[in-house]
């Protein structure tokens, strides 16, 4: 794969950078992690709109302060038309203020997801079917907010794998700095 | 024979798991989801947890080529720590599930299970090795700030040895358990529920 991927951009890898040819020797990885984003962000899935479907991801990565991906995020929801007031409140976690009753039962399984996971029980779950959403709906609701508490980690990992080699670029051995004296 | 290891609820028994809404029944599936079910786990076509997720096949599919390229791949992190690290994160996330399948993997592949009585025990003091060691240091630091990572962290791994193939594999072990635990806890529970909440 020559060109950039979702994570290669959000992660700032340039492109023959260390840290790029790092992550694409597994490309396995790198083409299945990009097939999940394009397969859960698809517009074509039915029962769960894009909309929706973005407006989740940007709140997780609102939650977890993943700040690379949260404007990822925001610049796929600017391409759709959507109340910036709405926008704002999900940016800012501002659960409460968000007034779409089906949109906050979704973004309250979201924060139990990637704040407590272990805190989710079978009540929680049957909430979704009571707010209208299709099995296959919560199924994919799911495998979205576990994708993209991955794709976080997988950046912020991405990110600070590039830095390391910026500081350390031979592999542990730290650069000479010419201005200093020897 | 493997010895039996419980502790804080957590296990290395072989535990069963049950979806909370409705699975694709098999003889109803469509020859795509049948696909998907052989592509994912040679046992998916019996496990509530996969016939839950091949309702979205697609999606299934993708995160089975991953998680089988970032768990079983030749070469760089050794899969044993690969399968630690796994059980680390299902540690600190609560997941008795994963915890247990990856305890015994993790003893399959290690021939010896004295860390994973370790992570179950106390993950923060766990490891026998000071590359033990930092790799859960590092896994505990992934799975609870996953926002932020400093390259010092890293820094640490590499003084222990890790290569930068090795670090990669590492962070994709983590990040791929932050998925994995969040399926398994949120969509069903261990059939020996008692034990396992």
């Amino acid at each position: 794969m020559n060109e950039l991927d979702i994570v290669d951009r959000v992660a700032g890898l340039a492109p023959g950078s260390q840290a790029y040819l790092t992550r694409h020797k597994r490309e396995k990885v790198a083409a299945a992690t990009q097939f999940s984003d394009e397969a859960l962000f698809d517009p074509a899935l039915p029962d769960l709109a894009l909309r929706e479907r973005l407006l989740v991801a940007l709140y997780a990565c609102a939650l977890s302060q993943a700040t690379s991906l949260s404007v990822h995020y925001r610049e796929r929801l600017g391409a759709l038309d959507i109340d910036a007031g709405l926008l704002d409140q999900v940016a800012r976690t501002a659960l409460d203020e968000v007034a779409e009753p089906r949109l906050r039962e979704l973004l309250r399984f979201t924060h139990t997801l990637i704040t407590q996971p272990v805190a989710g029980d079978k009540a929680a779950l049957q909430r979704l079917p009571a707010a209208g959403l299709s099995t296959p709906a919560v199924v994919a609701l799911a495998q979205l907010i576990a994708y993209v508490s991955y794709q976080i980690r997988l950046v912020a990992g991405l990110r600070a794998l590039d830095a390391l080699n910026a500081m350390h670029p031979h592999n542990g051995l730290p650069t000479v700095n010419p201005s200093e004296p020897v | 024979m493997t010895r039996l290891i419980e502790s804080h609820g957590f296990t290395n028994r072989v535990l069963d798991w049950d979806a909370w809404l409705d699975i694709v029944e098999l003889e109803h599936a469509t020859p795509e989801q049948i696909a998907v079910l052989e592509e994912s786990h040679p046992k998916a076509k019996v496990s509530d947890y996969y016939l839950f997720l091949v309702h979205q096949p697609e999606i299934l599919r993708q995160r089975s080529a991953a998680f089988n390229a970032i768990m079983y791949a030749p070469g760089g992190l050794p899969r044993a720590e690969r399968e630690l690290a796994s059980a680390v994160v299902s540690r600190i996330n609560g997941c008795v599930y994963c915890a247990s399948v990856h305890a015994q993997r993790f003893e399959q592949l290690a021939k010896r299970d004295d860390v994973i009585e370790q992570v179950f025990d106390d993950p923060y003091t766990a490891g026998t090795t000071p590359r033990e060691r930092a790799i859960v240091q590092f896994s505990i630091a992934l799975t609870l700030h996953g926002g932020t990572v400093e390259p010092e962290q890293l820094l640490v791994l590499r003084e222990v040895g890790l290569s930068d193939d090795e670090i990669l594999d590492l962070i994709h072990s983590i990040a791929i358990f932050a998925w994995a635990n969040r399926l398994m806890l949120n969509l069903g529970e261990p059939e020996d529920a008692t034990q396992a909440r």
